[in-house]
């Protein structure tokens, strides 16, 4: 499995980072939706396509909502799964989010054990991981 | 509604309300279950360096990752605060500094907290005049 985490927090990055790669991912990082669609186009290029992308909200250049957009805009990416991971907490922002493409919708702080349960709700946890 | 219409913060949010939040988010953050406990003594933020360190392998902690950690923990809180408050609110990005600008000195909420045996403390504070929120994000 292959996921790309996308945040302008480096600690946060790390942590999710940290957590996927602990649930047997290969991670790459990206510090805002800018950053992301170019690691996707260069991913693209070599092969890696990630299966997920974890998406914070509130990021400089291009926030999360405007890369689920244009995610979702790209036939290219049609497989790719796309989790919020992000401090807005609203339900007016949760559907703005799931309307604009994205699949899950992860609430920080988080703890691993809500991460994985994401990912298994979306099939996407590894089956040594999940057994 | 806008923030300069806005009722005092302090009005919106009670003590209880700020402690409970960072009861919740600051023991989530570090991952080890200690809870942010009030202390009534004036502050500053080893604890924030405690933090980044278990973000990371024990490596050199440098000005940039504490600031990144603080940002974060700011952002994290913030979220949580606004989750609360009555009405639209927008959530900025965070500002680090030594000195950030001030608000309405009258209208705070704070709370002086320890942890492993640290100094921190959450304020928040009423706008004057309204911050400026930047945004990236596109209508829908």
């Amino acid at each position: 499995m292959r996921a790309l985490v996308i945040d302008d927090s480096r600690a946060m990055r790390r942590i999710v980072g940290t957590i996927l790669t602990g649930f047997g991912y290969e991670v790459r990082e990206a510090g805002d939706g800018r950053q992301a669609l170019d690691a996707l186009q260069e991913g693209s290029a070599e092969g890696w396509v990630p299966d997920l992308c974890c998406i914070d909200w509130n990021m400089p250049v291009m926030d999360g909502l405007q890369f689920v957009m244009a995610v979702r805009a790209t036939p290219a990416y049609r497989q790719v799964t796309l989790m919020m991971v992000t401090t807005e907490s609203e339900t007016g922002q949760i559907v703005k989010a799931l309307a604009a493409g994205a699949h899950e919708y992860l609430i920080k702080p988080f703890t691993a054990d809500a991460l994985r349960d994401k990912l298994a709700l979306l099939g996407l946890l590894p089956e040594e991981v999940s057994a | 509604m806008t923030v300069q219409e806005a009722p005092p913060i302090s009005e919106l949010l009670d003590a209880r309300t700020v402690q409970s939040i960072a009861d919740e988010v600051w023991p989530s953050l570090v991952g080890d279950g200690e809870a942010f406990v009030p202390v009534p003594v004036p502050p500053p933020t080893e604890a924030v360096s405690a933090w980044v360190d278990m973000t990371r392998p024990p490596t050199v902690v440098d000005d940039e990752d504490v600031a990144d950690a603080l940002g974060e923990l700011a952002n994290v809180l913030g979220g949580n605060i606004k989750s609360v408050l009555p009405g639209e609110s927008r959530l900025g990005l965070p500002q680090i500094g030594v000195a950030p600008p001030h608000g309405r000195l009258d209208d705070v909420r704070s709370l002086v907290g320890q942890w492993r045996g640290n100094f921190l403390t959450i304020t928040v504070q009423g706008a004057a005049p309204a911050p400026h929120a930047e945004r990236n994000e596109v209508p829908l």
